[in-house]
C-alpha cells in the first residue's frame, strides 16, 4: 500500500448560509489520479480553492505529506508542493509562453535587485537553463510550440493554452497537481488528446499525485486510479470507478432525473 | 544578422529623425512650426499606409543595442546643434527629466500595476530634499541627488499601508489625497519657504559649476548644455535600470502581480513584495529626477508640483504606451514640445492633453510604441 500523501478531514467551507463544503473527508494515495467527479455546484472547484489558499476553510483540517496545511497562504501552499491549474484558464495572455511557464517556477531564483539588475551574466545563464527546462517540458505536451515560446500566449489556440498551463504547474516539481476541468472548452477530440498526454508525462514522473476535474465519465474511468463523487457540498462516496459508478446514492445524484422520467 | 546594410539603414533612420527633430525644435514662426508637425504626421500616416513599421520594427529590434547606441548619438548631435540657445536646451533637460520621471510611473503603473496619482508630489520632495541639504549642509550635489531620490521613497513607504489595502480606484484616491495633503504641507511650512519655495545652489560635480556657461575652445556655450548632459546621462542610467528589471525575473514577478494577483499568489508570487518593491524604486526614480530639475530650474516652490503635474505624468505614461520604456521617452518629447511650441495653445494644455488621451484610449489603447513581448537580452533571440 502506498502511503497517504494528502487528506483531509471534516473540511467545511461556508460562504454566508451557502455550505459550499460539508465536513469533507478525503485521502489521497502517493501516486493516484484521483478523478473528482459530481454535479455543477457540488463544491469541486471550491475544494481546489480552499485546499490551495486562496479560501480560508470555515472548519476542518488539511495535511499535506504529514504537515498541517490549514489556512496557509496560496504562496505557502505553492511551496509546500501543491500546484494547480484553473478551471477558466488564468495565463498571462500577453505575456510569452516562456513567461508563463517561468512563473511556476521562480521559488528556485534570486529574485534580487542585486541578481537581477547588475549580474546580467549569471541571470542570463539562469535564463538559459530556464529556456531549456521550459522546452523539455512542451516538447512532452506539443512539439510544435518549441519554437514559438516567445510569442504571447493570447495567440494560442484553446488546448494550446491548456498545456501552457499545465507545463507551468509542473516545471517547479510539485507533488500534487491539481488539474481543474482541463477538458472545458475544448472538443472531444482534443480532449482526449490532452488526457493521453497527461497519462503519458505520468508515467514518466510516477511520484506526482494528480487530482482530476471531470465531467466526462468515459475520460474519468479511461484516466483515473481512484475516484470521488460530491454532491452539495458533501462526498457521496470514493473508491475506483467501477464502485462510483455502481453505487445507487451517485446514480441517484446524476442520474436522478432519468429515473423519475422513468417512474412518470 | 547584424550586417553593415541594417547598420547604414539604422543610421539613416535616427539621422532622418533627429534632423526632423532639429528643424522643429529649431522653427520658430507658429506657420512653420505648423508645417513641421503636419509633414510629421503625413509621413507617418505614408508610412502605416506603406506599412514600413513593421519592417523598421524588425530592424530596430535585431539591432537593438546599435539603436540605443544612435539614438543617443543623435541626441548629442541636437544638443550640439543648439548649443547657444538657452531655452531650446532647457526644454530639452526638461524631457529627459520627465522622461526619467515618467520611467519611474512606468515601473510602478506600468509593471505592478500599482496606481500613482502622486507623481508630481514624490518628484517635489526629492527637489526639497536637494533645496534643504544644499541650503543647510555642505552635502555635495551629487550625493544629495540620491538623497532625494531615497527621501522620495521614505516619504512614499507611509502611503504604502492604504496603496496595498485597497486596490483600483480606492488606492488612486489615496494617492490623490496624498498629493493634495503634501501641496498644502509646502505651501504652510515656513521653513520651506511656504509658497515662495526654495532657492536652490547650482549642481557642482568634480569642480564643475553647472550655471557658469561652457567655454571650450575659447568659445562660449549655455550653461543648459552641462545641464543637459547631466539630464542625458541620468536617461541613460535610468533606462538601463528599467530595462533590466523588466528583462529579469523582477519584471516578470511584477508582470504577473498586475495581470493576475489570484494566479500569481498560486506560483508562490508574493502579491505584497512586489507591489512594495515597484512602488518603491518608482518613487526613487522619479525622487532624483525631481532634485535635479530643481537644481537646473535653481528655485523650487509648490507650483511646480501640483496635481495637475501628476495627472501629465500618467497621460504620458499612457500616451507612450503603458509598460513601454521608448513609448516614454517619444511621448513625453511630444507632451513637453508641442505646447512649448505653440504659445496659442498654451492656456488650452490641459485640454488637449485631456482629449489626446482619450483618443488613445479609445483609438490605440496601447499606446503610441506599444510594449513588445519581453525578451531577455537585447536583440530578441533570448
Amino acid at each position: 500500500m502506498s502511503k497517504v500523501l494528502f487528506s483531509c478531514r471534516s473540511l467545511t467551507m461556508k460562504f454566508g448560509g451557502l455550505t459550499a463544503l460539508n465536513k469533507l473527508d478525503l485521502d489521497i494515495n502517493e501516486g493516484d489520479i484521483l478523478g473528482l467527479v459530481g454535479p455543477n455546484g457540488s463544491g469541486k472547484t471550491t475544494f481546489f480553492n480552499v485546499v490551495t489558499g486562496i479560501y480560508r476553510p470555515t472548519d476542518g483540517q488539511v495535511v499535506f505529506d504529514g504537515y498541517d496545511i490549514t489556512g496557509f497562504s496560496p504562496q505557502a501552499v505553492f511551496e509546500a508542493g501543491i500546484s494547480r491549474t484553473f478551471q477558466r484558464s488564468r495565463l498571462c495572455l500577453e505575456l510569452s509562453i516562456f513567461d508563463n511557464i517561468m512563473l511556476g517556477n521562480f521559488k528556485t531564483h534570486n529574485l534580487g535587485i542585486l541578481g537581477n539588475i547588475f549580474r546580467r551574466k549569471a541571470f542570463h545563464k539562469t535564463c538559459a537553463e530556464e529556456i531549456e527546462k521550459a522546452v523539455e517540458l512542451i516538447r512532452l505536451l506539443n512539439p510544435a510550440l518549441v519554437g514559438s515560446i516567445h510569442r504571447p500566449v493570447a495567440d494560442l489556440s484553446m488546448i494550446d493554452r491548456r498545456r501552457i498551463e499545465i507545463c507551468r504547474a509542473l516545471i517547479g516539481k510539485p507533488r500534487l497537481l491539481f488539474l481543474d476541468e482541463p477538458s472545458a472548452g475544448m472538443t472531444h477530440d482534443e480532449t482526449n488528446q490532452l488526457m493521453d498526454e497527461i497519462l503519458a508525462m505520468k508515467s514518466d514522473e510516477r511520484r506526482l499525485t494528480i487530482v482530476l476535474i471531470e465531467h466526462e465519465m468515459g475520460i474519468i474511468g479511461k484516466v483515473t486510479t481512484r475516484c470521488a463523487v460530491l454532491n452539495f457540498g458533501e462526498k457521496l462516496c470514493d473508491g475506483t470507478y467501477q464502485s462510483i459508478v455502481e453505487n445507487p446514492l451517485v446514480q441517484e445524484a446524476y442520474l436522478g432525473q432519468e429515473v423519475t422520467e422513468d417512474e412518470v | 544578422m547584424r550586417s553593415s546594410k541594417d547598420f547604414f539603414c539604422c543610421a539613416g533612420l535616427a539621422f532622418a529623425l533627429f534632423a526632423y527633430l532639429a528643424l522643429l525644435l529649431g522653427a520658430e514662426e507658429e506657420w512653420s512650426i505648423a508645417a513641421y508637425v503636419l509633414l510629421g504626421v503625413v509621413v507617418v500616416v505614408v508610412l502605416v499606409a506603406l506599412d514600413v513599421f513593421s519592417t523598421i520594427e524588425r530592424l530596430v529590434q535585431s539591432n537593438e543595442r546599435t539603436c540605443q547606441v544612435l539614438m543617443v548619438l543623435g541626441t548629442l548631435g541636437i544638443i550640439a546643434v543648439f548649443r547657444t540657445d538657452h531655452y531650446t536646451l532647457f526644454l530639452l533637460g526638461t524631457i529627459f527629466i520627465y522622461s526619467v520621471a515618467v520611467l519611474g510611473i512606468n515601473v510602478q503603473l506600468g509593471y505592478a500595476g500599482v496606481i500613482n496619482f502622486s507623481g508630481a508630489s514624490f518628484f517635489g520632495i526629492g527637489g526639497y530634499t536637494a533645496a534643504v541639504f544644499l541650503q543647510h549642509t555642505p552635502t555635495p550635489p551629487l550625493v544629495t541627488l540620491l538623497l532625494g531620490g531615497i527621501f522620495s521613497a521614505v516619504v512614499g513607504s507611509v502611503l504604502l499601508f492604504p496603496v496595498l489595502r485597497t486596490s483600483g480606484h480606492y488606492s488612486a484616491l489615496v494617492t490623490m489625497a496624498f498629493a493634495l495633503l503634501l501641496k498644502v504641507f509646502l505651501e504652510v511650512s515656513e521653513w520651506l519657504g511656504g509658497p515662495q519655495g526654495l532657492a536652490l545652489p547650482p549642481f557642482k560635480f568634480l569642480g564643475i559649476n553647472f550655471a557658469e556657461d561652457l567655454v571650450l575652445f575659447g568659445n562660449e556655450y549655455s550653461f543648459y548644455v552641462k545641464y543637459d548632459l547631466a539630464c542625458l546621462l541620468l536617461l541613460v542610467m535610468t533606462f538601463m535600470f528599467v530595462q533590466r528589471i523588466e528583462r529579469s525575473w523582477m519584471g516578470l514577478a511584477m508582470d504577473a502581480v498586475r495581470i493576475d494577483e489570484t494566479a500569481a499568489a498560486c506560483f508562490g508570487i508574493s502579491i505584497k513584495r512586489w507591489k512594495i518593491t515597484a512602488f518603491t524604486i518608482g518613487n526613487f526614480v522619479i525622487g532624483v529626477a525631481g532634485a535635479l530639475y530643481s537644481m537646473m530650474l535653481s528655485y523650487i516652490n509648490p507650483s511646480n508640483f501640483t496635481f495637475s503635474d501628476s495627472l501629465l505624468f500618467l497621460s504620458i505614461l499612457l500616451l507612450g504606451g503603458i509598460g513601454s520604456i521608448w513609448g516614454v521617452i517619444a511621448a513625453t518629447a511630444f507632451m513637453v514640445v508641442i505646447p512649448e511650441k505653440f504659445q496659442v495653445i498654451q492656456e488650452y494644455r490641459y485640454l488637449i492633453y485631456s482629449a489626446m488621451v482619450l483618443a488613445m484610449i479609445v483609438f490605440r489603447p496601447s499606446g503610441l510604441l506599444p510594449r513588445k513581448p519581453r525578451t531577455y537580452i537585447a536583440g530578441g533571440l533570448l
